[in-house]
């Protein structure tokens, strides 16, 4: 274990976040755990700490903020996902919800580490000089993937508020249901949420927009309409959440579903472009990298 | 000084477990004589401390002596004199103990595991109103003091670290669990009673006490007229809410979170339109409604619509008998921690010889 090492960072941070899994889990059901009641935050909050550690370990090495590979794409939106959930544990007191934030985290985090292709060493190559070619994309770049950090979050709360519903109308005596947070908390919050990573995603788009139209030839036209068609769908689920078209476990069901489709469509969205003035670039130099 | 060879404990007492309510009547003391029967018991010859807990389903006489000189049966004796009971009587529906019984005693009555209702709370209360009456009389002294102390402990150790306050068993407070996993704060919950049946009763006083808003109530036999008041209104103004006038509910449903139905008209009050209406006007908001009448006065499909969440009172019912199941297999493991921690208070009473002032101090109630 190097702690300068950004890969190991990220394995031990994994580490934690499954701690605070197994506590979490364990601490409603077995109250005797009484000494390790703040286990699962602690947990967090180190892992957390690794992370943050290794994320900017990373950028030292490839000059930016890491975005080139998919490992640090996925690294970054787990990182979002846990400041987003620390930032609102301070206004909402919610253990459960860092307990599923922590899984996701683990899960995904040791998955793409374990996957070696995931994690190409793009910054070694000869002619790489930075990842970024211009600040106004990382910039673009950076803030997508922090909303995607936030979408991430409103999936676990969409996938919360599923729980609590299907325990509500088994009518049976439920214990994870007395855990969960009330039925219209959630609802409140994941509409909270989809307005906040919504902000966060049109900015984005703002900012590469701007970009874009300077330099359209940087942009594939799948990159640039599964993009559109991503923020559309948000902005779509925003207006008829908003003007109560689309609520309770079908709204639920839609923002897990849109989270879904995003995620797989990052490796699309991320895909260099095709452009033969991109030819000398580093393979990771993706003027757009929205997401 | 408690000397290791002397038992310096001792509890008479009756319960649920050992005499029915006629036999639980006649040894409970009315609280008009209580004065009396302390300024008797404190006579007893060898008796240094005392305490009384008298409740509803249990009446307990704790004591405690420093000496060898004192007989456990002088209070068996003493109560029958007191109440004009047979001895006889006395020893079917009595228990007695001594030593190291009593302390696992008390740890099992303050922690509720000894009640009719396992887990309930109320207990605590009761016996802390106990302790505190002792305190003033000046019949609690440095050993009850630190038993009764440590029985606070220990019921608070088992509520925090055990399942057996886990739940709800009675049916309003199951509804009211209900309501807070649904709306989460009830102070925003509207509340409105169709009919005036006992588990509206029950339920209302559930909410009420969770601070809900002031409730509405309506019935099919609600009077305006204040000569002929009839169950709804009275119910209403009994906790503090208002009434609604019966023809004009079924267009303010939208207007409340919680709606519960117990009448006996035998036909649906509330049907499948009625709801879809009413949550287009109130789509994001969930609807909790409850039918606790035989036959139902709401529609089953009605749970078939978005946010609505329907339970009859066989749901209801099912959900408190199993957490009233849980809370029973969690007894045997209480149970056996408590006896631990009451070994090892009575390991430390007998080798308490000297006990620093400030200890003293510390176990004394405030009053």
């Amino acid at each position: 274990m190097n702690i300068n090492e950004a890969r190991d960072l990220l394995w031990l941070a994994g580490g934690f976040y499954g701690l605070a899994l197994l506590f979490g889990f364990f601490k409603p059901f077995k109250t005797e755990f009484h000494p390790f009641r703040e286990t699962p935050l602690i947990s967090i909050i180190c892992g957390f700490i690794f992370h943050t550690r290794a994320l900017y370990l990373r950028g030292l090495d490839v000059h930016g903020c890491p975005l080139g590979n998919t490992l640090e794409r996925v690294q970054f939106i787990l990182w979002s996902l846990i400041i987003t959930y620390l930032i609102l544990r301070i206004l909402w007191r919610l253990n459960l919800l860092g307990t599923f934030c922590a899984g996701i985290s683990m899960c995904a985090g040791w998955l793409t580490l374990s996957i070696a292709s995931a994690d190409n060493h793009y910054w070694l190559e000869d002619n790489y000089s930075r990842l970024f070619s211009d600040p106004w994309i990382e910039l673009h770049a950076s803030i997508a993937i922090f909303s995607y950090g936030i979408f991430s979050l409103l999936a676990v709360v969409c996938f919360m508020y599923i729980i609590q519903r299907q325990t509500l109308l088994s009518r049976k005596s439920n214990q994870l249901g007395s855990f969960l947070p009330p039925i219209n908390d959630l609802e409140h919050a994941s509409y909270r949420l989809l307005s906040v990573g919504v902000f966060f995603l049109t900015l984005s788009m703002i900012v590469g927009g701007m970009h874009w139209a300077k330099q359209p030839e940087f942009v594939t036209s799948s990159k640039l309409v599964i993009t559109i068609a991503l923020w559309l769908g948000y902005i779509l689920l925003f207006l008829l959440r908003m003007g109560n078209k689309l609520f309770g476990s079908r709204f639920a069901k839609s923002c897990i579903a849109l989270f879904f489709i995003a995620i797989l469509s990052l490796s699309v969205v991320n895909s260099k472009t095709t452009d033969s003035k991109e030819e000398n670039t580093p393979p990771n130099l993706t003027p757009t990298q929205s997401e | 000084m408690i000397s290791p060879s002397t038992n310096t404990l001792h509890l008479l007492g009756s319960s649920h477990h050992t005499a029915d309510l006629k036999a639980r009547e006649k040894i409970s003391l009315p609280p008009g004589h209580i004065d009396d029967f302390y300024s008797g018991l404190t006579k007893l010859p060898g008796l240094k401390e005392c305490l009384l807990l008298n409740t509803c389903n249990r009446t307990e006489v704790y004591g405690a002596s420093d000496s060898g000189n004192f007989s456990p049966q002088l209070l068996s004796q003493y109560f029958c004199d007191f109440r004009k009971l047979e001895p006889d009587f006395m020893k079917h529906h009595t228990y007695e103990c001594s030593g190291e019984k009593v302390v696992q005693h008390l740890f099992e009555v303050t922690s509720g595991i000894d009640s009719q209702m396992v887990g309930e709370t109320e207990i605590l209360g009761q016996v802390k109103k106990a302790y505190d009456d002792a305190c003033k009389r000046k019949v609690s002294g440095k050993i009850l003091n630190r038993l009764f102390q440590k029985g606070f402990q220990a019921a608070k150790w088992a509520r925090t670290n055990t399942g057996i306050s886990k739940g709800q068993v009675n049916l309003g407070n199951v509804l009211c669990e209900l309501a807070r996993r649904i709306f989460g704060d009830m102070k925003k919950c509207r509340f409105l009673v169709i009919g005036a049946g006992d588990i509206a009763e029950s339920a209302m006083e559930a909410f009420k006490s969770r601070g809900s808003q002031p409730i509405t109530v309506t019935g099919r036999t609600f009077d305006w007229c204040p000569l002929s008041r009839r169950k709804p209104d009275e119910l209403a103004e009994k906790f503090g809410g208002f009434a609604l006038a019966y023809p004009e509910f079924q267009d303010s449903l939208h207007l409340f979170d919680v709606i519960l139905t117990s009448t006996s008209s035998g036909k649906a009050l509330i049907d499948y339109q009625q709801v879809q209406k009413c949550m287009k006007l109130r789509p994001s908001r969930p609807l909790f409604l409850i039918d606790s009448s035989v036959p139902r006065n709401i529609e089953e499909n009605v749970s078939k619509l978005d946010n609505v969440f329907l339970y009859n009172m066989d749901d209801v019912s099912t959900i408190a008998n199993e957490n009233l199941k849980s809370r029973m297999d969690e007894v045997d493991r209480c149970r056996s921690a408590l006896a631990k921690r009451a070994v090892q208070l009575w390991d430390q009473m007998r080798a308490y010889r000297s006990p620093p002032a400030s200890i003293n101090q510390s176990t004394a109630p405030l009053s």
